[in-house]
Formats: C-alpha cells, sequence, structure tokens
C-alpha cells in the first residue's frame, strides 16, 4: 500500500544543489510526486519540501539518511501526513466563451472555498488551496467546464511540534532570521 | 580501518581478545598474513573458512566496512545467528544492510583505543582451530591445484606466490580488476601495513597503471609492483608515458591470459561455457611499453618464471613484465552471485 511521505530537507543556498538531492531519489527509481523549495526564515537557508509514496518505511529512512550525508545539507527530515501541517495551491483556467453555461461563483465562494482571480474576456481563471484531496474533489467538479489550463503547485509543510528550524541546525553556523 | 591508521589498535584488540579476524578486499594488510588470528579474506572469492563459519559465529565484530553484497552474498542468510557489532564512521551504512545490535559510530582508531582496556584477554583456540578444517579442506582442493601443478602453462597463483617470495610480502600490490586481483589476494602474503591498493568495490579496470605510478610518488623508497590482467591494462596503458616520463622504477605485471578472465569464469560456471566477447586478441604488450621507453619481457616458459621475475625486482627503472598463463584457469573458492556464504564452491 502506496502512502505519502514528505520529506524535508534543509540546504544552503547553493546552485546546482537541487540536481545532487535528486539524483538520490532518480538511482532508487523513485517517482517524486511534487516539489517545492524556497527560502526559510534564516538567512541562508533554503528547504526543499519533496513528497514521495511508498510501501516502506525503512526503504524512506534509508533514502533520508544517504541525503544527509550530503555537503550543503544542512538537515532532513522524514513525515508521514499526520505529522505535518501542509497544504496546496492550484489554479485553473476556464474557458467561458458567449452563450455557454455560466460558472456558479456563489458555489465556488462558499462551498469550495475557492475564489476567481482573474476575469478575461472569454475566460476566468479560479483559484482553490487546500490539501491534494481537496483540490481534486474541487477538479472533479471544475470538469463541468472547459478547463483551458490547470497546474498545483508543490507541498508546503512545517512538522507539528513546538521546535524552530534552528534547533536542528549545526550549531557553528551564523542563524540570524531575515 | 587502513584509512584510519587503526591498525596497531586492530591488532592490539584482536591479541587481547584471542577473536580471529577475517578481512575485505580493502580490508588487505591491515594484520599481516601470516598473524596467527589472521583467518583469510570473506567475500565472493574469500576463503572457505572465512565465508562458512560467518553464519556459525555468536559475535560478529564488523570494523570500518559497509556490507557490500560481495561480502554478504544473499543478505537474508547472512550472519542471521550472529549479534552484531558495527564499528563505522558514517552513521548512514550503519543497519543499512545487515541489522547491528550494537552500533559505534566513530573513528576505528578511537573505537578500538577505547574498547581494548574494556575487553577480557581471552583464548578462543577452539573456534580458531575450527578454521583450520575447512582451511585444510581448501589447500588440498584449490591451493596445492593452483600453486604446485603439473603442467606447462603457468598459472596466475604461483605467480603471485613467486613475487610474494621474491618481494619477501614487504611490496606494495596494485591490482586492476578481475581474476587477477583475486589470485593476488589470495596468494601474496603481506607483512606491511597499507601495501595493498585497488579499486574494491568500484571494481574499475585500467585502475592499476596509473594508480602503481601514484603509490611508487608516494612511497618511493617501497618497491611497488601492479599486476595487472591484459584486459585491464589496454584500458589505461597510455599512462607508460607519465611513468616513463617520470623515470620511477614502477614494475609492471602482466598476468595475460588472453581473455577477460573473470567474465569467462561466469560464463563456464553459469551460462553454459557459452563464452560471449571475452577472447582478447592481444597486442604485442613489449613492443608497446619499448615503444614508450620502458623495458620489458615476455616469459611463458614455468622455467623461466623465477629468473623472469627477478629481472623484475632488480631493475632500477620502470619495467614490463608479460607473463603468459593458462587461458582458462578458474579462481575458487567463489559464492555465487546472490548466494548463501555457506554455500561457497570449491570447483
Amino acid at each position: 500500500m502506496l502512502i505519502n511521505y514528505t520529506i524535508s530537507v534543509f540546504t544552503t543556498n547553493t546552485v546546482g544543489l537541487l540536481n545532487r538531492i535528486t539524483i538520490i531519489f532518480t538511482r532508487r527509481r523513485i517517482n517524486i510526486e511534487c516539489l517545492t523549495v524556497s527560502e526559510t526564515e534564516r538567512k541562508g537557508v533554503s528547504r526543499f519540501t519533496i513528497v514521495i509514496r511508498s510501501q516502506s518505511r525503512e526503504f524512506v529512512e534509508k533514502l533520508v539518511r544517504q541525503i544527509r550525508k550530503i555537503t550543503d545539507v544542512l538537515a532532513v527530515f522524514g513525515y508521514l501526513d499526520d505529522e505535518i501541517v501542509f497544504n496546496e495551491i492550484a489554479l485553473f483556467k476556464i474557458s467561458t466563451p458567449l452563450g455557454c453555461e455560466p460558472l456558479d461563483v456563489k458555489t465556488i465562494n462558499l462551498d469550495w472555498n475557492a475564489k476567481v482571480v482573474h476575469w478575461g474576456l472569454e475566460y476566468v481563471v479560479v483559484e482553490k488551496n487546500g490539501t491534494e484531496e481537496e483540490i481534486h474533489e474541487f477538479y472533479s467538479y471544475m470538469k463541468n467546464w472547459e478547463i483551458l489550463e490547470y497546474v498545483k503547485s508543490g507541498r508546503v509543510a512545517v512538522g507539528k511540534t513546538e521546535k524552530g528550524l534552528v534547533e536542528f541546525l549545526p550549531e557553528e553556523g551564523n542563524w540570524e532570521i531575515v | 580501518m587502513i584509512l584510519g591508521n587503526a591498525e596497531k589498535e586492530f591488532k592490539d584488540f584482536v591479541e587481547k581478545s584471542g577473536i580471529p579476524a577475517a578481512w575485505t578486499i580493502l580490508g588487505l594488510s591491515a594484520l599481516p598474513t601470516s598473524h596467527e588470528l589472521n583467518v583469510g579474506m570473506v567475500g565472493m572469492h574469500g576463503n572457505y573458512g572465512a565465508n562458512v563459519l560467518t553464519n556459525s559465529c555468536d559475535l560478529l565484530i564488523a570494523i570500518g566496512m559497509r556490507f557490500d553484497d560481495r561480502i554478504t552474498g544473499d543478505l537474508s542468510t547472512y550472519a542471521k545467528q550472529a549479534k552484531v557489532i558495527h564499528i563505522e564512521i558514517d552513521p548512514s551504512e550503519v543497519d543499512k544492510n545487515v541489522k547491528a545490535d550494537a552500533p559505534v559510530v566513530g573513528d576505528a582508531k578511537a573505537a578500538l583505543k577505547a574498547l581494548l582496556p574494556l575487553v577480557k584477554k581471552a583464548d578462543h583456540s577452539e573456534w580458531r582451530a575450527e578454521f583450520k578444517k575447512y582451511d585444510d579442506e581448501e589447500y588440498d582442493k584449490i591451493t596445492k591445484k593452483d600453486l604446485f601443478h603439473e603442467g606447462n602453462q603457468i598459472k596466475m597463483g604461483e605467480a603471485v606466490a613467486l613475487l610474494s617470495d621474491k618481494t619477501k610480502g614487504e611490496a606494495v600490490v596494485v591490482t586492476d580488476v578481475g581474476q587477477h586481483q583475486m589470485i593476488t589476494n589470495r596468494y601474496y602474503r603481506f607483512k606491511k601495513q597499507n601495501s595493498m591498493i585497488t579499486s574494491g568495490g568500484a571494481g574499475t579496470m585500467g585502475f592499476a597503471l596509473p594508480a602503481s605510478f601514484g603509490a611508487k610518488v608516494a612511497v618511493p623508497h617501497r618497491e611497488v609492483v601492479a599486476v595487472i590482467g591484459d584486459g585491464g591494462f589496454q584500458m589505461t596503458l597510455q599512462e607508460l608515458g607519465t611513468i616513463a616520463q617520470s623515470g620511477l622504477p614502477v614494475k609492471i605485471i602482466i598476468l595475460n591470459n588472453n581473455f577477460l578472465g573473470m567474465v569467462r569464469q561466469w560464463q563456464q560456471l553459469f551460462f553454459d561455457n557459452r563464452y560471449s566477447f571475452v577472447e582478447l586478441q592481444n597486442p604485442d604488450f613489449i613492443t608497446i611499453a619499448k615503444g614508450f621507453g620502458i623495458e620489458g619481457h615476455k616469459v611463458s616458459d614455468r622455467s623461466l618464471l623465477s629468473e623472469s621475475l627477478d629481472t623484475l625486482l632488480n631493475s632500477d627503472k620502470p619495467y614490463l613484465l608479460e607473463i603468459v598463463c593458462e587461458k582458462e584457469e578458474n579462481v575458487f573458492p567463489m559464492v555465487p552471485a546472490g548466494g548463501c556464504v555457506t554455500s561457497i564452491r570449491l570447483e
């Protein structure tokens, strides 16, 4: 049974590091379901959030240990879905030519908690944020109209603990808040 | 352990605890081959006793090793009965292949130094003697044939054993990859530390020639001998130029059997002798060496082997000795790939 594992990798902001991290996945022939990279609240520290699906916890633990070995990687953590608070965002470009079935904006706003962010002449862009499942359900609803483009971001996630990032970074560094 | 300069601490530990010690090819020469508690090599072409008794021991202490598949064969049948202590500097290697009951993450030298006072002085001669039974059988079935056969052709084992005698086990030996590598591990009797240079798990053919030059630059006062197969030699033979240019007296031995020997062996044992692209039409190595300005000669007559090795070792310039060996020699013992260590084959 495949379950989601979220891997958070904290690194220095180095060019080419993404390649060195993803090759660990490539070598093990694991598909990366989604990936997000951005800066953190600490100066010079970037964070990768990678979601994979696996049957074996042991396998993911070994993977995390291999990522930990990379130079420029400061800390790595693996999480199950119930150990994190996470979210994703999706944009839908819907075709609305003259005379078509109108979008039910009230339902979209109130029932689905999504919003229209752009009105073009013959198209509209709707944005929804939520978990993968929630977005997937919304997608099924939006299929009633013609979806011109659909894009979903990677996951952003923080661990469900009272500890901050800095407690896991190597002591010798200067980790000031940006 | 060799990288960590822990040979002395290791010897003290082994002698105090009385525990027999075996080595992987990268651990060769950490403990002198002739040491009483040295029970030989483990792994695919390791010694009979060392492999079989891995699955009978109560305690397995692994120092600076990663439990590579060449050593373990089938992991589901490897040392399951033993408690495992794993002394290893890389935390991601601990519990990766074999679950350690007592992992010790740290430098081998520091760990062994700290453990020495905690270990009791003991004598396990009965256990040590168990190895002897297997060693004797291995000697009868394999070693004797490799070293003292009757035929006219030179065998790789006897060439290496003779080299070992003539260099008194004190040379730095650099091997390439293949049958000759395994044979060298089996028959060169190392006395000095840090004497074996090989590519180990990387298994890179062509390693030996440039590496032997590097070794000679590092230890110019020691005899450095490269033992290379005819296949691997051709992968980096342009380095003869670097050697000639430097003038350093690197000694090169090519064990020429006109085959990619190890691959041929597998094709013979596991693929019904369906030889495929393993026979090599070799160039004249001596002419090539002379072209680079390196002296050398070829020997194929058993009776001239000793004299040839003398010429090689006495030269104060770089020298290439091509030893024409029996074409289809097999290296035993062998644990078939992915097999259990106790199902090691002797023929």
